[in-house]
């Protein structure tokens, strides 16, 4: 469950995020829209405890995510607009490092499998991640998700760069994981894809917070429409 | 178009906080050094001098005695110092300031400063020649190592190029830019230097040092130019402003500290010298089967001692028209001389093709080459250590030879001692030292210079063709 | 977790092939340092031998020379006569003081070329047999000599800069940063496994190679002491590369790109090693300059003329202080002795001079001693010299036993100069020996124990810095 309580952050002055209040309960994805600047990464950074907030505080799984730095990162996984991975190792090697770090011991079958799980085929699997397209890359790190069953995903503009297939294999991956109780908060341009697998979406602008939906309230057209108005100015 | 490209590099240079802070500390580093360089000049110089009156007023007031034992007593030399020394210490710490000039031994000079000195001094001296050799060039990597990967890094080169400049008109824009930089650097030091020596050597001194000192500032010239190209040509061709970086940072240790030390193990596996107890025995071994002054038993002294008579024309030493004493030891001291010459040659021709293999090796660091100019023009490299050595064992036996000629001409004395004062003293003149000319140091030097100018030739070649192959992206 | 990460940058670190090329240079340099130490110390040794052998045989030629001239079958001269003990004891049976190398002298030259290892100990004035300087190239005293410890002081920090100044720059700038840290794993911890690895990359196989290295070249480090040195000697290699890698990890932690740390790092590498030590240098000159040996000379001559001129008021006064030789004079053993005080007076009145050359080396080198913290370098330097025994502490320990061995030559000979004795051939066999012993292990080890907490106490402090900065590490952007 992740949760943000009148969160901000500053930099010298200029405001990235104002007094942000969110509640994302397990089951459902939260789709952050806004234009590049609004807010929606230093939401993510935050959560990440990788900035620490101005005030306010966020928690995950009602810990506070300042003060509990290293557990709340045990149940919660992160993917990155690009996820890096270590180019000299294999997808199996990378994966093992990140679940141990995470604290899990697998052994190589069940590493195959969650990779497998995650849509990366075995024999892909053995290679060198510094041949790994971006999607097959995604996909190691929603292995990651997978084998720390991570009650909580950060994603970053998951699907930008994207061919529709393998948007449409990350979207079906996601209400998997949503379905298995995660709560996941998705930061995207995507109003496509936020309307389609998004249990509600927010729409950010100058750091803050300017309008809550939930998507099976709205038709696709009223998204664009919406989205439109309040970027408007 | 070239001064236009210069211009832009110094103005960019002036603003570079970098630039201040690493070129305000090597000035400062550079000023201070040449300043203590030129106050141990003066301090030792004038100590030396003090010492060289004092030295010769003892032999001129030494009383009344034998001429031998005044020959005995001896006299000291002491090692002077050349004015440009202030820039280059050389190997002046290293080499004994003194020696005894006295009957039947050719002794070495003793009393080296860097035995007074803590285990810290290892580290290196700060001394101009130090900042010249090692520092300047970093802070020369270090503005030219960016010139065109920075450059290509940022996109800039590409639009640079599109505008028509050709790369090599770039390159010497960059070149004369960053030598501008230097220049600001090196030429108000090399003004202070040479103020501060107009003022302090004493007449003649200062005008002899006028033509080395151009000398001096054409082979750092060489040097910097050679570090310039090679850097120039590094960040023409590496692939990022990283390894252009490493790959110069490497070349820099290489030359600066790997390099001299190679090279001094390289030259000593080649050139073997003895060691001292070697040396020494070698020649007790050459004088025992000489004449010894002192022990008319020897067999040499029988042949001399029949020689002399003959020569005469009588039968007893006591008939002789001389003292035959004062012939004997003179023999003796013939002799001794040859046995040292023999030795001291060897020994100083092993020390000069040790230095030969040092210039060498300047091949793959020219570091050493600059080195060996450098000290040598400073009047502070070993060959004019030897030259001073050789002019005070010259002196030694001028020494001898007017004690011993006086005891064989005027040593008969019916009673008691033979006894001169310093009518006799005063006979042997000052010791006057004359220190080798510029043509005397260029011609030991002449394969450093040649490869030092190929260095410097070469790497702009290297540059030249490096930019005509820019690396654009 | 701490072994994780280590496994992990082994496994990432292999395949760099930067890594194999500084090993290979380590390699190579580890080698050719221990070559040419180990060959000084052969040269050493091999010269002790020539010394000693040398003095057997003229000892040897005294007693048959006595014997000789006791039967009458040579006449030599009163400045010849090998039964006279004033030219024994001056130049006929002149011993050697020794010192030989120490076990581990191989791996440091130190200052050991520049200090005379032997003296010719004679009854002559110290100052005559004190200058006993070995035979090299004043270039090559100049430059230094590629020993281990250059390897050590110069080139290690900077093979562990080149492998450790992208220590967290490098997986920032690659993105690798965010996906490990969004696991439960701290920023400290992770810096620390990443130097572990490197740390025991380099110090294992390197400190073998020495090792190896300084067997092979015919150390015998099982000798006095040898493995106690070795421990302290790894100590501070192993100290002074963790200083190295505690800086790295605060320039790391500033958070800055990848060519900023190599440039900040080199900066600190120039600092250290070249521009502080010489500065330093200067410094301490400038504070407790030492006199000028020229005064010395000027001091001993004008000493040798006042004693010549005062002549039998000298010997006079010569038997008031040693009264016990006053009994058994002669005019013979009167020209002797004269000598002999004309000798001792001199010394005296350098004694001060000399005195005052000690006394300000003693306080530049405490001046050093205070001052060396601002600099591991220094610190490492002094400690690396005297553990492998080529400091000048065990020169001036040296010093000491040769002056006691000089005293004691010159008191067997006075006596018997003084009664105009004779020698007898079984006399030769009564000389005094020159035993060399070492410095008591508990001085030289407490030196460099100072020198290893200094090290440490830097290493804590770089590194009390790095754990701070790695709290406000700017993982984002």
């Amino acid at each position: 469950m992740l949760e943000a309580i009148n969160l901000s952050k500053s930099y010298n002055g200029t405001v990235a995020l104002d007094a942000l209040n969110l509640k994302i309960e397990p089951g459902e994805i939260f789709c952050l829209l806004g234009a590049n600047g609004a807010g929606k990464t230093t939401t993510i950074n935050l959560f990440l405890n990788f900035i620490p907030p101005s005030s306010g505080t966020a928690k995950i799984n009602q810990l506070d995510v300042v003060q509990h730095s290293l557990e709340t990162k045990k149940f919660l996984a992160y993917i990155p607009e690009q996820v890096m991975l270590y180019r000299n190792l294999t997808g199996i090697e990378n994966l093992e490092y990140f679940t141990s770090l995470a604290g899990e011991r697998y052994t190589r079958d069940q590493l195959s499998g969650f990779l497998k799980e995650a849509g990366l085929p075995a024999d892909a699997a053995e290679k060198r991640v510094g041949a790994y397209s971006k999607g097959m890359r995604q996909k190691v790190g929603i292995a990651i998700a997978i084998a720390k069953k991570a009650k909580a995903l950060l994603l970053d503009e998951p699907t930008s760069g994207l061919d529709p297939k393998a948007a449409n294999e990350f979207s079906e991956l996601m209400k998997k994981m949503r379905d298995s109780g995660s709560a996941i908060l998705v930061a995207t341009h995507d109003l496509f894809r936020a309307k389609e697998s998004g249990t509600r979406v927010g729409i950010m602008k100058h750091g803050r917070m300017v309008a809550t939906l939930r998507t099976d309230e709205i038709g696709h057209a009223d998204l664009e429409r919406i989205y439109l108005e309040h970027m408007h100015d | 178009m070239i001064s236009t490209v210069a211009r832009k590099e110094m103005k960019e240079m002036i603003r570079d906080g970098r630039f201040r802070w690493a070129g305000g500390i090597v000035l400062a580093l550079l000023a201070g050094s040449l300043a203590m360089g030129w106050q141990h000049y003066r301090e030792v110089n004038a100590q030396h001098e003090l010492a060289r009156r004092a030295t010769r007023e003892q032999w001129l007031h030494q009383g009344v005695k034998n001429p031998h034992s005044a020959a005995h007593y001896g006299v000291y030399a002491f090692k002077p110092k050349m004015p440009l020394s202030l820039v280059d210490q050389g190997v002046d710490p290293w080499v004994g300031v003194t020696a005894f000039l006295e009957a039947h031994k050719q002794n070495e000079f003793k009393y080296r400063p860097a035995q007074d000195s803590t285990a810290i001094q290892r580290f290196g001296e700060l001394t101009g020649a130090a900042v010249l050799q090692l520092l300047i060039p970093l802070v020369i990597i270090l503005l030219a190592f960016p010139a065109f990967a920075e450059e290509r890094e940022r996109g800039t080169l590409r639009q640079v190029l599109s505008l028509g400049v050709k790369p090599s008109q770039l390159g010497w824009g960059k070149a004369l830019g960053i030598g501008w930089g230097v220049g600001l650097l090196v030429l108000p030091a090399t003004l202070l230097g040479t103020l501060a020596l107009a003022l302090s050597a004493e007449n003649g001194a200062f005008q002899s040092s006028l033509p080395r000192m151009a000398v001096m500032f054409v082979s750092y010239l060489l040097y910097f130019t050679a570090i310039l190209a090679i850097s120039l040509a590094v960040s023409a061709r590496a692939r990022s402003s990283r390894l252009a970086l490493v790959g110069l940072i490497g070349f820099w240790i290489f030359n600066g500290l790997i390099a001299p030390r190679l090279a001094a193990d390289l030259a000593k596996t080649v050139y073997r010298t003895p060691s001292a107890f070697e040396f020494a025995r070698n020649i007790e071994m050459g004088l025992k089967n000489g004449v010894d002054g002192h022990d008319p038993a020897d067999r040499r002294a029988e042949e001399l001692r029949d020689a002399v008579l003959k020569k005469y024309n009588v039968t007893k030493v006591s008939d002789l028209p001389v003292a035959f004493q004062g012939i004997s030891l003179q023999a003796g001291e013939e002799h001794g001389n040859q046995v040292f010459d023999h030795y001291y040659s060897q020994l100083w021709d092993t020390f000069r093709q040790q230095e030969r293999v040092h210039q060498i090796a300047s091949l793959a660091a020219p570091m050493l080459a600059v080195r060996s100019l450098s000290m040598a023009l400073a009047g502070t490299d070993f060959a004019q250590h030897a030259h001073f050595a050789r002019a005070s064992e010259e002196y030694r036996r001028v020494i001898q030879r007017v004690m011993n000629t006086d005891i064989a001409n005027n040593g008969k004395v019916a009673d008691g001692p033979y006894l001169r004062d310093a009518d006799l003293w005063k006979q042997v003149p000052d010791f006057d030292y004359r220190a080798p000319d510029l043509a005397w140091v260029l011609s030991r030097q002449s394969l450093s210079l040649a490869l030092l100018t190929a260095w410097a030739a070469g790497s702009i070649l290297l540059a030249w063709r490096a930019t005509q192959r820019l690396r654009v992206d | 977790m701490l072994t994780q990460i280590v496994k992990h940058e082994w496994r990432n670190l292999r395949a760099d092939r930067t890594l194999w090329a500084v090993a290979a240079l380590l390699a190579v340099t580890i080698g050719f340092g221990i070559r040419n130490g180990s060959e000084w110390v052969r040269f050493q040794n091999d010269t002790l031998k020539a010394v000693a052998a040398e003095e057997r045989e003229r000892l040897a030629a005294v007693n048959s020379g006595i014997i000789d001239a006791q039967a009458g079958r040579t006449k030599p001269t009163s400045f010849t006569d090998p039964r006279s003990p004033s030219v024994v004891g001056r130049t006929l049976g002149a011993r050697y003081a020794s010192m030989p190398p120490a076990p581990l002298a191989a791996l440091a030259i130190g200052q050991s070329d520049l200090y005379p290892y032997y003296f010719k100990v004679s009854t002559s004035t110290r100052q005559t047999f004190l200058n006993n300087d070995e035979i090299e190239h004043p270039v090559h005293l100049m430059s230094g000599r590629f020993d281990l410890a250059f390897v050590i002081l110069y080139l290690y920090p900077l093979i562990i800069l080149a492998l450790s100044y992208n220590l967290l720059s490098a997986e920032k700038e690659a993105g690798t940063l965010a996906m490990t840290l969004s696991q439960p794993v701290g920023l400290p911890k992770l810096v620390l496994g990443k130097i572990a690895l490197r740390f025991v990359f380099i110090l294992l196989p390197g400190g073998v190679l020495s090792l190896a290295g300084a067997i092979g070249g015919g150390t015998n480090i099982a000798a006095d002491g040898g493995g106690s040195r070795l421990l302290l000697w790894f100590g501070v290699v192993a100290l002074y590369g963790a200083f190295w890698y505690a800086l790295a990890a605060a320039v790391n932690a500033f958070g800055r790109g990848s060519s900023s740390n190599a440039i900040a790092l080199a900066a600190f590498w120039l600092a250290f090693v070249l521009v502080i030590p010489s500065l330093l240098n200067v410094g301490v000159k400038y504070v407790h300059p030492v006199p000028s040996r020229v005064e010395l000379i000027q001091a001993m001559r004008e000493a040798s003329r006042e004693a010549a001129a005062q002549g039998s008021r000298l010997l006079a006064s010569y038997y008031e202080d040693h009264p016990e030789l006053a009994g058994d004079r002669t005019d013979a053993a009167d020209f002797a002795a004269l000598a002999l005080a004309n000798q001792e007076q001199v010394e005296k009145r350098i004694r001060p001079v000399l005195d005052r050359f000690d006394q300000q080396l003693d306080l530049q080198q405490r001046l050093v001693d205070r001052y060396r913290f601002l600099s591991p370098a220094v610190v490492a330097q002094a400690a690396l010299f005297d553990i492998a025994g080529t400091s000048e502490h065990r020169y001036k320990h040296f010093l000491g036993l040769a002056d006691r061995f000089h005293r004691d030559w010159r008191a067997h000979f006075y006596r018997q100069i003084v009664r105009n004795a004779s020698l007898a051939p079984q006399d030769v066999d009564r000389f005094p020996e020159f035993h060399f012993e070492e410095e008591p292990w508990r001085a030289v080890a407490g030196r460099s124990e100072v020198g290893l907490v200094v090290l440490l106490f830097a290493v804590m402090v770089v590194g009390a810095v790095a754990a701070w900065l790695l709290r406000r590490y700017p993982v984002a952007a």
